[in-house]
């Protein structure tokens, strides 16, 4: 093991050099540049046998994704915002012809109110893809969720494509300290990609033909069911990670300080950093304040979700997009978790366009919640560190 | 509601023929809808399109399984599609041959109307596009609308897209189609034709949306089943070559939308009419007339 100060992005792009990444397409768009540009370097100096492809688009950069995927070849790419929008079209063939490409998404703020800062508006559109998706909370994160990612995108059980997505700048381009994996140890955690679904001259076979309404069907079911199995293989594969490099991330979701808690937060992102020395400083006045990291947007953690909440009275949920006239999404999606447990559900928007969540907004957010815990009444939504005064 | 399912091949006009029907009933002061089977229409390819007629507004936007008419613009679907599925005890059917209702067996004994539309239609409209006259027909078999107002509704029709001299001839087809059907009861003796088809559950179903060859129905019927789904079966008419003529110029080569068309090593060319629908687009490329089209589905 080897420790290096670093950005998040060098931390994937070394994450992707481990997983001896086959093809790496790619068009730049800050904050992701660093990303394909580290990897560019990491190929030319000899250090990584893979081939990079300057794309004219980023839906160039997903179609050849496809294509070097369905040749039999481990896949990488990394992208943002309006790159990812520009995808769209492509990120659709990805989960249904069953291609394990993994992807990171350096989130940053669709335009218009354009800006290269994070916030979650250009990953979360994509949230009903099939895409596979993890939001990371570190640099340390950032690497080993990559590494992880390739682990399960690859499984028989899920050959889904996995979308690793991390705070543009906050996490892109802050440096922290990353212990990084020696190659013998990856190697042995993640073993040769073995194509499933392959295009092969010597046995010629149709990939993605148009498929009727006999059919389609069957297929968007069974696509559904994989990404719900993918549930299994996501802890399995944390449990794996754990054994090997001895970090645990605790699979879908993660919780902090809950078991007492009568409230908490459920967070996501850099967010969640934030958000557990909050409590911490909750816990120290006596307040039973609690946390829960979503780590995974897709596949959903419904029943992780109900258990976890099971004796929460009031759970605030963060969201860094807005989905307009109704809270943000991680909001809504768990609010319909939530709908056969007690437990009152709040949204919290904070931080869009990049803007800076401190510790005061966390601080608002937790004694919203608190109130709510105890039966006030409080908005279902709200806006922190928003200038006049919410409707 | 009265619910009507037109069964042809793709070029026939089963469409237009559902279309004017309906406008036919909303001439009378019905309420109407005509629509086609969303699917991958191509010339010669089994189609159907449905129509509904009621003195009330029509909600339901379902396709139709059990028609009070059925309308066959093809007889030789018969063999080949289970035409007569759902179709009432009670109902009708309107079938383009030159054979008597007698002679016919669809498979469930009903009141019937024969009419040889591809012969009226070659006379009137000097091609095989037997729609409108097939409608004659079906105004004949049941007192659905008026043949006033089905010649009315071919007119806007067919005058709106192809001009009044087509809307005319049209309108002449559907009266002689009118006054030449024979009424009678078609024989319901044969089981109807078994369609072969793939309907996997959805575990079944391989992983992706790659077929792999070994999943024999799959290949055959299954989404892009052309391995074994010789779509050349659908072809009417069949390009015959002259290599005498042929200057290897490749332009039908180059220009078949089949791609069945293949070169050969002395840049002479060769079909595969596995799949060759008979578009006659190579014999319309040709500059040296190498190649024309001849009647029929022959190889
Ligand atoms: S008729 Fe000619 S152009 Fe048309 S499909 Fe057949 S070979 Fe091709
Ligand atoms: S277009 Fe006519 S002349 Fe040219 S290659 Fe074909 S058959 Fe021969």
């Amino acid at each position: 093991m080897k420790v290096m100060v670093i950005s998040a992005d060098h931390a994937v792009a070394y994450a992707a050099k481990l997983a001896r990444t086959e093809v790496v397409p790619s068009f730049p768009i800050t904050p992701q540049t660093l990303i394909v540009e580290q990897l560019a370097e990491f190929i030319n100096d000899g250090e990584l046998d893979a081939d990079f492809i300057p794309a004219d688009s980023e839906h160039s950069v997903m179609s050849m994704a496809v294509g070097a995927s369905a040749g039999g070849v481990r896949v990488f790419t990394a992208t943002s915002s309006q790159g990812l929008a520009l995808m769209h079209e492509m990120l659709y063939a990805v989960p249904q012809s069953r291609l394990p490409i993994v992807m990171a998404n350096v989130n940053r703020s669709l335009g218009a109110a354009s800006g290269i800062w994070v916030e979650y508006n250009d990953s979360m559109a994509e949230r009903d893809s099939g895409w596979l998706q993890v939001y990371v909370e570190d640099n340390q994160e950032a690497l080993d969720a990559t590494l992880m990612a390739f682990r399960l995108a690859e499984d028989r059980r899920v050959l889904l494509p996995v979308m690793v997505c991390l705070d543009g700048f906050i996490l892109s381009h802050t440096v922290e300290r990353v212990d990084l994996p020696e190659q013998e140890e990856v190697d042995r955690f993640l073993p040769k990609f073995v194509p499933y679904n392959m295009l092969d001259p010597s046995d010629p076979k149709l990939m993605n033909p148009i498929v009727p309404p006999e059919y389609a069907m069957e297929m968007r079911y069974q696509l559904d069911r994989a990404v719900e199995h993918s549930r299994e293989v996501i802890a399995e594969v944390d449990e794996l990670f754990a054994r090997e490099f001895g970090r645990s991330y605790g699979g879908l979701i993660d919780t902090y300080r809950l078991e007492d808690a009568e409230y908490a937060m459920l967070t996501l992102g850099t967010a969640t950093g934030l958000a557990r020395q909050v409590v911490d400083e909750l816990r120290s006045e006596g307040k039973k304040a609690g946390l829960i990291k979503l780590r995974f947007m897709r596949p959903f953690p419904f029943k992780e979700l109900c258990a976890a909440c099971r004796d929460l009275k009031a759970l605030g949920v963060f969201d860094r997009s807005a989905s307009f006239n109704g809270g943000g999404p991680v909001y809504t999606e768990v609010a319909a978790a939530l709908c056969n447990v007690p437990t009152t559900v709040t949204g919290h928007v904070a931080g869009i366009g990049g803007r800076d969540i401190t510790p005061e907004h966390m601080r608002e957010m937790y004694d919203i919640v608190e109130k709510a815990s105890r039966g006030e009444k409080v908005r279902p939504v709200t806006w922190h560190g928003l200038r006049g005064d919410m409707e | 509601m009265y619910e009507v399912r037109f069964h042809g091949r793709g070029g026939q006009g089963a469409v237009m023929a559902a279309q004017a029907l309906a406008e036919a009933a909303v001439i009378e002061g019905r309420h109407a809808q005509a629509f086609p089977y969303f699917g991958a229409e191509r010339r010669g390819a089994p189609v159907m399109a449905f129509a509904r007629i009621d003195d009330r507004k029509i909600s339901i936007k379902s396709q139709v399984y059990e028609p009070d008419l059925l309308v066959v613009l093809d007889e030789s679907l018969l063999d080949i599609e289970p035409v007569a599925r759902g179709l009432k005890k009670d109902g009708k059917a309107v079938i383009n041959t030159r054979k008597l209702p007698t002679e016919i067996d669809l498979g469930v004994e009903v009141e019937c109307a024969t009419v040889p539309a591809t012969s009226i239609a070659m006379e009137f409209l000097k091609a095989p596009i037997v729609n409108t006259a097939i409608l004659g027909a079906v105004v004949r078999m049941c007192d659905l609308v008026s043949m006033e107002s089905m010649q009315q509704a071919i007119a806007n029709r067919f005058g709106e897209k192809f001009g009044e001299t087509a809307a005319k001839a049209n309108a002449a087809a559907a009266a002689a189609a009118h006054a030449q059907a024979a009424i009678g009861r078609c024989k319901g003796r044969r089981p109807l034709a078994q369609k072969k088809e793939w309907l996997p559950a959805w575990n079944e179903i391989p992983i992706g949306t790659t077929l792999d060859e070994r999943i024999v129905d799959g290949v055959t019927v299954g989404p892009g089943g052309a391995r074994q789904n010789l779509t050349g079966s659908w072809r009417v008419q069949t390009p015959r070559y002259d290599k005498e003529k042929c200057v290897r110029c490749q332009r039908c080569w180059f220009s078949c939308p089949e791609g069945c068309i293949k070169r050969e090593e002395d840049e002479y060319v060769r079909w595969d009419l596995n799949y060759c629908k008979g578009c006659g687009i190579c014999a319309q490329v040709c500059p040296v007339k190498a190649i024309d089209m001849i009647k029929g589905g022959s190889r």
